[in-house]
């Protein structure tokens, strides 16, 4: 039987930082993932990392801009925490080896990010995400633990109301196996790919909050999906907000620099939600380009600048738009882009369920609210993985050995054994596709009553025909078939959370927009959403958001 | 889009060591627009046609570096490699696994070599307390400095370097060129304290195996140019310990022989290179040579325009503005 004190699920940032905490606190720890982890999606991460160290910013500065940006929902004594630990957790993965862009004195360069009233967001080039997993991994490379590469969980363990271990798929070799865990750390980031149109990567399924859910853990916030105003028209793939934040401008088929209606302080560097809805705005009301798109414009910035500090989207605008973006406009258009809800936890990672605990995207603390702040979830990532790492290796300390019985496996996994059996029955691809489709349709960037019943619909159909899918590659090596059909079931249940969520919140919030309910609505709605598996499905309550100092004003930029 | 569609035809090396004999390759054939993407092809396929074709892959942007495969025989991303130049140069398009990596099934290959290597330069900070990192701020560094490290700092880790290495086909001793790069991102680290020994370690741990064929930078899709690193790698253990090894005295003798006469003395070079020892265990397949190609042992002697020769080197030895 394999067992570990603490057993970590993902390999990106969070799950990462963790491990380093749990391993430094003298547990013994195993990371287990269905990728790589440099192959992680926090490498995807392209803009930079939030952290108020400037002369002229200051942490209650970032603290109210995060506050702001969350429209209210975001909680305070959390934000506070986590703004007050970015100038060292910037500075420490500087020492880890982190290759920054600098300022011509040798300190790291800042640039200006959308909702933030300094230029406060520390960067490598475009492609910070990548800089900082290739720090942490290589600095993680010095310490001792277990890697579980290329598995994908599957459940949660849970006996006598505690979290004691995982399922997994060994990709490999195509076994499930149970791993024994004191602790278990959920860091298995986003599940964006419950849209068709995402900036997300394909494995980001959200398999760790599913395994959670299904465990009966809350999970919190989930209505509040972020669009990304700039991705790709044809592909999704995402366009830094640093490309605004080094001056990139948004223009209509008229010419018209647009934002100056929406934000008329700020223009293109106001919040990822509130520019994302105007560009719907704009098409929606016939001022696109004929492809539906908006245009970002870099080339008023000069070559030197596009090509050094946006180097690699202007290699995705060359290979995958065909567009150079020193001499061209880049066709843009919303994609999904991050989820601020997930698994509820407290600031140090705990979630409802003992000995189980989240980080990063896969968690919800609150600090994003209702909308996140570009910059801000990679400094996530970091803080609250260290957070969750030290909590759980704590907990493990003095928690009971796990208890796992090898007999169990074979009935815990039987229903998805049974896929691989099965002469008929529906195919995973065309589920998925289907859900994403039924996303994109019904529970996009504006949203209103008959859309969301009518997804709803879908959405449950789809659960019902997912009770019946078949896996036909029937080779036990890496088959692609059966995790494609793991990651569906996985997402199509998360899928029905956001959309009972997105119901049954009859007002309009940072990235929840209700057609039907325009307008913010403190009295009745300042609340976070709390849903629990049940067996006709999500049920949901409310829980208060945590206040310190910041009184709820409009938000305008 | 208005974009008519093209029919692509696609063989896909299959193989599932479990059971299967042998490899074979499917043909598939579908309609598709020129700039689809190969991954996004593949992915077709599964979806639509074959859902137990085996694969890695997962940002589909050049970022994450699962999808790397041979595409035309060419180690590639299938996510950034578009069908159109492909079919209009090769008529189709032939998929296979990485090289130099064993098949787990399909083009899934076994990467653990090529993360031993990766693991073997010692990816991190070297410290010397000594010598202590700023307490609570960060180590200060020029936009220069940053330079330094080239485009090192852009890999995905992809191995499509590796797969193209004829170095890593013949000898498992050679780290690979990723591997490499990664070591001259350290090398050049200000933060790193480990200089010296990095440099003397690896010239005995397979520097010198590098082939200089460049196919590594030809195959990168990051453009790091690992082939370049290796060579500034090269050039920087010279500078720091002279000729140790085989590699770095033929290097040496090499430079200097060329530098007397503007040619070649083959016979000083292997003197040079691995000693009076080193010649006589090289004498039978010298004199086989010789026996052979009498023309190649020629006397001795200066070339002409010896004088625009001198110019290289004086060119040569000028201190170097830095990169």
């Amino acid at each position: 039987m394999l067992k570990h004190d603490v057993v970590v699920v993902g390999a990106g940032l969070a799950g990462q930082r963790a491990a380093l905490a749990a391993i430094e606190a003298g547990r013994d720890v195993a990371i287990v993932s269905k990728l790589h982890p440099l192959r992680s999606h926090s490498g995807a991460a392209q803009g930079g990392i939030n952290a108020a160290v400037g002369k002229e910013d200051s942490v209650d500065t970032h603290v109210y801009d995060t506050v702001k940006g969350s429209d209210y929902l975001g909680d305070q004594d959390a934000i506070e925490l986590f703004c007050r630990e970015a100038g060292p957790t910037v500075v420490e993965m500087e020492h880890f080896g982190t290759i920054f862009s600098r300022a011509p004195d040798g300190s790291l360069a800042r640039r200006p990010f959308g909702g933030a009233g300094f230029p406060r967001t520390i960067y490598a080039a475009d492609r910070t995400g990548l800089a900082l997993l290739q720090a942490l991994w290589e600095h993680l490379g010095t310490a001792r633990f277990t890697l579980y590469e290329e598995w994908a969980l599957t459940s949660l363990i849970v006996r006598d109301g505690r979290v004691q271990g995982i399922v997994a798929l060994d990709r490999r070799k195509g076994d499930f196996a149970q791993i024994g865990a004191k602790a278990v750390i959920l860091a298995t980031g986003p599940f964006g790919r419950v849209y068709g149109r995402t900036t997300n990567a394909h494995s980001c399924t959200g398999d760790g909050v599913s395994a959670a859910y299904a465990a009966g853990a809350a999970l919190k916030d989930m209505e509040f999906v972020q669009f990304h105003p700039t991705a790709l028209m044809e592909t999704a793939i995402l366009i830094t907000e640093g490309a605004r934040g080094e001056g990139g401008i948004l223009k209509n088929a008229n010419e018209e620099r647009f934002m100056s209606r929406y934000a008329p302080h700020v223009l293109e560097l106001a919040s990822r939600d509130v520019v994302s809805r105007a560009i719907l705005t704009e098409v929606l009301e016939g001022r696109g380009f004929p492809d539906g798109s908006v245009h970002l414009e870099l080339m008023h910035l000069g070559k030197e600048k596009v090509e050094s500090r946006l180097q690699e989207i202007c290699d995705f605008a060359r290979s995958f738009a065909g567009i150079d973006p020193v001499t061209q406009p880049i066709p843009v258009y919303p994609a999904q882009h991050y989820m601020m809800g997930g698994v509820g936890t407290d600031s140090h990672g705990a979630t409802n369920l003992r000995g189980l605990y989240a980080a990063g995207e896969a968690a919800c603390v609150s600090i994003h609210g209702a909308n996140r702040l570009g910059g801000n979830s990679l400094l996530e990532t970091l803080v609250f993985g260290r957070f969750a790492g030290e909590a759980a290796a704590a907990y493990a300390e003095s928690a009971a050995a796990p208890e796992v019985h090898d007999a169990d496996l074979d009935a815990s996994t039987a229903p998805w054994r049974a896929w691989s059996s099965r002469s008929d029955g529906e195919d995973p691809s065309t589920l998925r596709t289907e859900m994403q489709a039924t996303m994109d349709r019904y529970v996009g960037i504006y949203r209103n009553e008959a859309d969301l019943l009518e997804g709803l619909r879908r959405i449950r159909a789809l659960k019902e025909r997912a009770k019946n899918l078949r896996v036909v590659d029937q080779s036990r090596v890496y088959n692609v078939n059966l995790t494609d059909a793991l990651e569906t079931a996985h997402m199509i249940a998360l899928a029905e959370v956001i959309v009972v969520g997105a119901y049954a919140r009859t007002e309009s919030r940072g990235a929840h927009s209700r057609t039907d309910y325009p307008k913010r609505d403190d009295a009745r709605w300042m609340k976070h959403t709390v849903a629990v598996r049940a067996a006709e499905g999500p049920q949901l309550s409310y829980s208060p958001v945590a206040y310190t100092r910041w009184e709820p004003k409009e938000r305008v930029y | 889009m208005t974009e008519g569609t093209v029919k692509a035809t696609f063989d896909i090396y299959r193989y599932d060591p479990g059971h299967d004999r042998a490899p074979r390759y499917q043909r598939y054939t579908l309609d598709l627009a020129p700039h689809t993407p190969v991954l996004t092809a593949l992915l077709k396929i599964r979806a639509e046609i074959d859902p137990s074709l085996a694969l890695r892959y997962s940002c589909r942007s050049a970022i994450c570096g699962s999808c790397a495969m041979q595409v035309n025989s060419k180690s590639r991303l299938a996510c950034e490699t578009q069908i159109g130049p492909e079919l209009a140069r090769d008529g189709r398009i032939v998929i296979e696994p990485m090289r130099n990596q064993s098949v787990l099934r399909d083009l899934v290959v076994e990467q653990e070599p090529f993360w031993r290597n990766y693991d073997k330069v010692q990816p991190h900070l070297i410290l010397d307390p000594r010598h202590p990192m700023p307490e609570g701020s960060e180590n200060p560094m020029t936009p220069e400095e940053v330079e330094r490290f080239r485009e090192t700092p852009r890999c995905i880790a992809c191995a499509a370097c590796f797969s193209a290495c004829p170095a890593v086909e013949a000898d498992p001793a050679f780290p690979g060129p990723m591997a490499l790069a990664k070591l001259y991102r350290f090398v050049v680290d200000p933060r790193d304290q480990g200089h010296q020994d990095r440099l003397a370690r690896i010239q005995t741990e397979g520097l010198w195996l590098c082939l200089r064929c460049h196919l590594c930078t030809e195959a990168c899709p990051k453009d790091v140019r690992p082939s370049e690193r290796i060579r500034d790698l090269k050039e920087m253990a010279v500078a720091v310990q002279g000729g140790t090894e085989h590699g770095s005295k033929h290097a040496i003798g090499f430079k200097d022989n060329i530098r007397d006469r503007g040619l070649l003395n083959e016979m000083k070079l292997v003197r040079q290179t691995s000693g009076v020892v080193g010649v006589l265990e090289q004498l039978p397949q010298g004199m086989r040579i010789v026996r052979k190609r009498p023309e190649l042992i020629r006397k001795p002697h200066r070339i002409e325009g010896m004088d625009e020769v001198e110019k290289i080197y004086e060119a040569l030895d000028r201190p170097e503005e830095k990169p």
